[in-house]
């Protein structure tokens, strides 16, 4: 019997698990049943690969402490994508910061043995230990199949095989006491998956000078992963120096095993097929399956696409149209609390922050959380279910045309509600080519932030009329805003093919899962950690970034303005005094000059100084200095614009409901100075012209330091900003100038 | 003898090897393409490309290009 050590206070050894299996085995429902919300999401170091990290308890076992660590789904430890790598080096013990892990469990979708077992033989041989946790047993049963846990137990050299359900929460009790166990496992004879002639050749590297502190499983990868990560690494740590050492060992495996690529391979699949066959039992019932029948509808050359259609539509109308009345709530929410906090406090600096930057910002960032939450619903949702590689399928050779592959559309697909979560979904392209086309051009689709712009500039100058009695002006001009995104994608991605050395082929290696239904706790869990960092963002980054602004087009707010208007407004209640009939004149008077006063201040601001100083730069683009800085202030985060656009047309708040005061503003806004200095600076041209700008411009620094952090250096973001800032400007240029005088509107 | 890649929907064929030692051919045998074994062309994307197959327990989907790396005899 355990001792136990129990009492408060005392500290606990602190347990790592790491659970690891291949893609779709069911391993993130195990790990969300193990640790439920005792979890937080952090990043591998070096790399932005998402690394989620658990705690739980065992009972009987409270001498420990027990974090889960979630690897990345892989087939094998030989790494084709940067995940895979991630997953190979944490059970290695590789990754910083981080020990090897003391217990592994390895999922394994019983309905899928023979394959599974491929990776169950790779941990094993790393020597750690090791427990097998057999999900999908319900799935099993319904294919009247049977798995003999004992007789799998014992041709995997005895580590503990745990049935489990987890989409049931079947299982989960026995495996974490199993876990428990596993801390310190009963002694068993070491298990050799590998043919003795490849364990003699990484002997033979292990024996060269000066290599320390590979294990003969690390040696294995970086020996038989040409040119892979493994390598790369080796090579780099030993200077090329063992290079030679590795090219006799790679030429004695092909000698005895024919490939390289069979020297493992061969051995676990013969292995693994052998290993299934003894324990598996089949009842033989051999029916169509449930997949199968929704793969004839859904995959279907014709039915196929028009299905992912209208899933596509109903997507976006359920982010346009649906979000709106929660959108207009979470807006009525601040201008409320504006509204309570705004008499509470006296006019002043302290008061503008509070109530133009802190709540207008926020909020108008805020607004968006319900479509956010949306999206990720949907796209949880598809990919639970097990649709989304189908949709990637479908889609494969379209987008490989362009030099994608169907795995872009994944990404591409969520960079319409944001770029940040559809950069890192590019991870599970292994190919690197299309992996940054795909970053290259993910940021061009019309994200939720863009929305906004389009709305208010839509609304307040393109027509609401009819074209040919159906569609709508303003929602086509919105729709092709969309299209504008995709079509420059496309075009980008055919250039940079043009101008690539290499005009070799990527590859689509997919594997179709079985449909399933997804679960209400995992759709939850994965909303609400995406939900929860976007409000964390809008809390902090966007926080700041609004102050800033506010605080450039405040301050210095000179007592030389205010003397002057001081003055003026003194003239007025002179002019109207003793004339009791007019008041409704003077309050219009009053009210003027208010504005006129925050128009003085604005323009003696820093903002206000160094946008009259690039107005030139921007004028061919029908842009005045007030629209120059709103489009400059977005450059960290284009959501600010809305705040930004509110502050600069001196309304006392920025907010997206009082849009339609902050439109008349516009289109009462005259040029200051110049040839057309009196006339109205807006018009459906000028309108067009900011809305390209927005759509083609890289107005967000989560996204370029995301794209930093997954390409590891300076080269991608650089690229994508001055490739992006300049389509921006010149689509920007040649819709202005093609609207306003081709077509004079 | 032919090539996985021209396999058609509904034909079934035993994979004999492959053309090339590369990580993709690793990876195809990772997921469990290997000689002996019996694949099922399922069905082809639409424009014909790529192919989706069955081997064992798993649906796999593949581009005809990649598919042409593996050599399989058809059977009945």
């Amino acid at each position: 019997m355990a001792i136990r050590v129990g009492s408060p206070g005392t500290r606990k050894k602190t347990v790592t698990v790491a659970i690891c299996g291949n893609p779709n085995c069911g391993k993130t429902t195990i790990f969300n049943a193990i640790t439920g919300l005792r979890q937080r999401v952090a990043n591998y170091p070096g790399v932005t690969v998402e690394k989620t990290i658990g705690t739980f308890a065992v009972a009987e076992f409270d001498q420990y402490q027990f974090n889960l660590l979630d690897i990345p789904g892989t087939y094998s430890l030989a790494a084709n994508s940067p995940d895979e790598y991630i997953a190979a080096r944490a059970l290695f013990g590789r990754i910083e910061g981080e020990s090897r892990p003391d217990v592994v469990v390895c999922v394994i979708d019983a309905t899928n043995l023979e394959r599974s077992l491929y990776l169950a033989f790779q941990v094993m041989q790393t020597g750690a230990s090791t427990v097998v946790a057999l999900n999908m047993m319900d799935l099993l049963a319904q294919a009247g199949r049977e798995i003999d846990l004992e007789k799998l137990s014992r041709e995997l050299g005895g580590v503990p095989v745990i049935p489990v359900t987890a989409s049931k929460g079947r299982g989960i009790t026995e495996l974490k006491r199993a876990l428990a166990d596993a801390v310190y496992p009963p002694p068993r004879p070491p298990m050799d998956f590998y043919d003795r002639r490849l364990i003699a050749e990484t002997e033979a590297l292990a024996a060269c000078d000066g290599i320390v502190g590979y294990s003969t499983a690390e040696l294995v990868r970086v020996l038989l992963d040409e040119h892979g990560p493994a390598e790369r690494d080796f090579l780099a740590e030993y200077r090329e120096s063992k290079s030679q050492a590795l090219d006799t060992a790679r030429r004695a495996l092909r000698n005895a095993f024919g490939m390289l690529a069979n020297a493992e391979a061969a051995m676990l699949t013969h292995r693994a097929t052998e290993v299934a066959a003894r324990v598996t039992k089949d009842h033989g019932r051999p029916t169509r399956s449930f997949t199968d029948r929704i793969d004839r509808a859904v995959l279907h050359p014709v039915g196929g696409l028009l299905i992912l259609a209208i899933l596509m539509i109903l997507m976006f109308q359920s982010i346009f149209a649906w979000a709106a009345p929660l959108m207009n709530a979470v807006d009525e929410l601040f201008q409320s609390l504006a509204g309570f906090v705004a008499p509470l406090m006296s006019d002043g600096p302290l008061q503008s922050l509070l109530i133009d930057g802190v709540i207008g910002g926020v909020g108008s960032v805020l607004v968006f959380l319900p479509q956010i939450v949306i999206l990720f619903v949907f796209i949880a949702v598809i990919e639970d279910s097990g649709y989304m590689p189908r949709a990637a399928f479908l889609v494969d050779r379209a987008f490989g045309w362009c030099g994608l592959s169907g795995k872009s559309f994944i990404p591409m697909l969520s960079s319409f509600a944001c770029a940040v979560p559809g950069i890192m979904a590019t991870r599970t392209i292994e190919d690197r080519r299309q992996r940054l086309l795909t970053i290259i051009v993910a940021p061009l689709m019309s994200c939720s932030a863009r929305l906004p712009v389009y709305t208010i500039m839509i609304a307040a100058f393109v027509p609401a009329t009819k074209v040919l009695g159906l569609f709508n002006v303003q929602g086509l001009v919105l729709g092709s805003l969309y299209l504008l995104g995709i079509v420059t994608a496309v075009l980008v991605a055919l250039v940079t093919r043009l101008f690539s050395r290499r005009q070799q082929h990527g590859s689509f290696l997919m594997e179709m899962p079985s449909y399933k239904m997804p679960t209400l706790k995992s759709v939850f869990i994965r909303v609400y950690t995406r939900a929860k960092s976007f409000v964390i963002r809008a809390g902090t980054v966007i926080f700041a970034l609004t102050i800033v602004i506010w605080a450039l087009s405040y301050y210095p707010h000179s007592d030389e303005i205010r003397d002057r208007f001081t003055v003026e407004r003194a003239q007025i209640e002179n002019r109207f005094s003793g004339m009791e009939t007019n008041t409704s004149d003077k309050a219009a008077a009053l009210t003027q000059l208010e504005r006129d006063q925050a128009g003085a201040y604005l323009r003696d601001s820093y903002f206000g100084r160094f946008g009259r100083l690039l107005e030139p730069a921007f004028e061919p683009l029908g842009w005045d200095w007030k629209i120059t800085m709103a489009a400059l202030a977005s450059f960290p985060a284009r959501e600010v614009v809305i705040s930004t656009l509110g502050t600069i047309y001196n309304l006392g708040s920025g907010d997206v409901e009082e849009a339609s005061l902050l439109t008349d503003k516009m289109r009462r806004s005259n040029w200051e100075t110049g040839p057309r200095a009196g006339t109205p600076v807006f018009s459906v041209a000028v309108a067009l012209s900011i809305m390209v700008f927005f759509a083609l411009c890289c107005q967000c620094g989560a996204t370029l330091i995301t794209i930093r952090q997954e390409t590891n250096g300076l080269r991608y973001p650089i690229i994508v900003f001055i490739y992006m800032t300049s389509l921006a400007y010149g689509g920007a240029w040649a819709v202005y100038q093609i609207t306003s005088r081709l077509v004079g509107l | 003898m032919t090539f996985l890649n021209k396999m058609i929907p509904g034909q079934r064929a035993k994979v004999i090897g492959f053309t090339q030692d590369s990580p993709l051919v690793r990876r195809l045998r990772e997921l469990g393409i290997g000689p002996g074994k019996s694949v099922t062309c399922v069905c082809r994307a639409p424009l014909n490309d790529p192919l989706l197959i069955r081997i064992g327990a798993s649906r796999l989907s593949l581009r005809r290009a990649d598919a042409s790396l593996v050599t399989v005899e058809i059977e009945d």
